[in-house]
């Protein structure tokens, strides 16, 4: 047999209350539809624009018709009731129409109660993470008790390792971050002071918001994402190994050998950091002073601790302190809870970072509330 | 009845354990491992065997229950009697569970380093007699885990397990990932090691040429408890589907034919 490419000849017949007579033809199949697509796609357009009423098929000169050929014609003839074909048509297009039924039954209505559901679904979540999250924090405490007792048994040098990976390995990236941030700060900033003349307060604002804020925050988030996803990792892939279960088993704690050395470690590192990143920034500060407003850097130098008052310098490193052991806590925390899957240390480390930053903030919020009369 | 504490290695006493909330895993699951032998633990996918032996390893709590090592429960309060009774166990993890931050030395090093009280010289002394009992040079030792094959990973951590001369090892699918031939020599190392330091042992393993090889008796986990426990002739006797199918056909006759009964 010849294979022919699928047709379709429309016919009007005047005066009859079903006027528009289809015929479709050839094989109505993936491949025989590929020729005529076009045309017949046009034809098709045109029939739905006729109310099905007045429309009637004949399947019957169809000689192959395969499921792309039947979804075609049962979406060209839907409402039209007037349709000849044979028995095993028929057999197939009510076959594809219950699946085309299935398909748009899984098109889910609109659920008025979803936001909701989602919200509490996340409240849920939460709160299971605040209970986890709660015990690890009792943990870390107990152990750190007991280790006052036996200070001998501190894992100095996993403390060590911590302060240098966590500290001075991310001194190049920080203070750049840092000395960068600075000079965009100060150019704004000079910016807006120069049509006041209030040249010299760009001392008192960079140097008050880098020493109390910007150099805390900056610091935490580059933390954040270098450190903390650094631990998430290792403590993630520690557990997929089976290497925490290996020092449970040998009476090890995982608390006093593996969190406490990091959360301690972040925390003493980081208000290093800050100190650092304080320094580049106020460098840029002093570039941009020297280059926009005039301003020379003895000047810039002396006119610093005047504008700056020393106190708002150790909020800024009590801050800082406080964002390490919230920083590595929260990836601990993300780190024991990865599951022995590539998927989930993946998506571990990222919930780990963003946690991590958004406690920052909330912590830096919480600061800002309790010290504002402070500096 | 409680087994007297004394003479066993393990001893598990009417042991419920569950996986969530109301995922009863065994039921009144009672279990001993004599000091002097070896036992081999089966049952079928999802009978709970890795869930058993993370309660028997102190990992895991199970609902209610007991569960012993050398007479010492997880649960018991002193720290002292929980370490010491961690210190008598060793654990060969079925896939090593080698530090992967450590060198092969550091690996072997690492409990006795735990246990404190003990000098470097002597720790490198017992770390190279250990490396050579699992038939690896002390050279071996500077190497790191990632660059280990998978028979060599396996001796490192037997290694490891056996630092501290344990009363009690246990293994978890010891031939798993190796091939035939390197199963084979892993087999005849264990036995050589049992033969010279005559530990308990507690191993789960789906290889029947390394039970037929190594076992003195067969616990068959399985209904959610212990449903046969005693030597391999009295199990394989047992008409239970699980039973007959692990231990009959043409795979359970090749093994009894080229293992025998352990010694």
């Amino acid at each position: 047999m010849i294979a022919r490419d699928a047709a379709l000849e429309v016919e009007t017949v005047e005066n009859d209350p079903v006027p528009m007579r289809v015929r479709a033809s050839g094989e109505w199949t993936f491949s025989g539809l590929k020729t005529r697509r076009a045309e017949i796609l046009r034809s098709i357009e045109e029939l739905r624009r006729t109310a099905p009423s007045r429309v009637a098929w004949d399947l019957t000169p169809i000689t192959d018709l395969d499921d792309t050929g039947a979804l075609w014609l049962l979406r060209a003839s839907r409402g039209v009731s007037e349709i000849e074909a044979s028995a095993q048509q028929r057999e197939i297009l009510d076959r594809v129409s219950q699946a085309s039924r299935v398909r748009i039954a899984m098109e889910r209505p609109i659920d008025p109660y979803a936001p909701a559901v989602a919200i509490g679904e996340a409240a849920m979540r939460f709160g299971v993470h605040l209970r986890d999250a709660t015990a690890l924090l009792g943990r870390l405490v107990l152990e750190a008790l007991a280790l006052a007792r036996r200070p001998r048994d501190t894992p100095f040098r996993e403390l060590s390792a911590g302060v240098f990976r966590a500290g001075v390995a991310a001194l190049p990236v920080t203070m750049l971050v840092g000395f960068l941030v600075g000079i965009v700060l100060t150019y704004l900033s000079a910016l807006q002071l120069k049509r006041y003349g209030a040249d010299l307060l760009v001392i008192n604002i960079v140097g008050v918001g880098v020493v109390r804020e910007l150099g805390p925050m900056l610091a935490s988030i580059i933390a954040a994402g270098r450190s903390g996803s650094a631990m998430t990792a290792q403590l993630g892939v520690m557990r997929v190994t089976e290497e925490i279960e290996a020092l449970q088993v040998m009476g090890v704690s995982v608390i006093t050998r593996l969190v406490l050395p990091k959360v301690i470690a972040l925390a003493i590192a980081l208000p290093l950091v800050t100190f650092c990143t304080d320094l580049a920034a106020l460098a840029g500060a002093m570039l941009v002073s020297r280059y926009t407003l005039g301003i020379a850097p003895e000047a810039f130098l002396e006119a610093l601790p005047r504008a700056v008052e020393t106190i708002n310098f150790w909020i800024g490193i009590g801050k800082s302190a406080a964002f390490g052991f919230a920083v590595a806590f929260v990836a601990c925390h993300y780190g024991l809870r990865v599951l022995p899957n590539t998927d989930s240390l993946a998506s571990g480390v990222t919930r780990s970072v963003v946690a991590a930053i958004t406690i920052v903030i909330i912590l830096d919020a919480i600061f800002a509330i309790l010290l504002r009369n402070v500096g | 009845m409680s087994a007297d504490p004394g003479e066993y290695a393990i001893t598990i006493d009417g042991l419920v354990n569950a996986v969530g909330p109301g995922q009863i895993l065994h039921k009144d699951l009672n279990l001993q491992v004599r000091r002097d032998e070896v036992m081999t633990l089966v049952g079928g996918s999802g009978s709970g065997k890795t869930q058993l032996l993370r309660v028997i390893l102190g990992l895991k709590r199970p609902v209610s229950g007991t569960v012993r090592v050398f007479g010492v429960s997880w649960e018991d309060p002193s720290f002292k009697k929980v370490r010491d009774a961690r210190r008598r166990m060793g654990m060969l993890f079925q896939n090593g569970a080698l530090f992967s931050a450590l060198t092969v030395f550091d690996n072997v090093a690492f409990p006795l380093r735990e246990r404190g009280g003990v000098s470097e010289k002597k720790i490198r002394a017992i770390v190279h007699a250990k490396l050579s009992e699992v038939e690896l040079a002390p050279h071996h030792g500077t190497l790191l885990p990632a660059s280990l094959s998978g028979g060599m990973v396996k001796r490192v951590a037997l290694a490891r397990a056996l630092a501290l001369a344990p009363d009690l090892v246990i293994l978890d699918e010891p031939t798993a990932g190796l091939d035939p031939d390197r199963s084979e020599r892993f087999v005849q190392l264990i036995q050589r090691l049992r033969a010279d330091h005559r530990f308990a042992m507690l191993m789960v393993t789906h290889d029947l040429d390394t039970l037929f090889a190594l076992t003195d008796r067969v616990a068959v986990l399985g209904d959610r408890h212990i449903i046969a426990c005693g030597t391999l002739d009295e199990v394989r006797e047992l008409p239970h589907p699980f039973v007959q199918s692990f231990f009959g056909g043409d795979r359970g006759r090749r093994a009894l034919a080229h293992g025998g009964a352990a010694a």
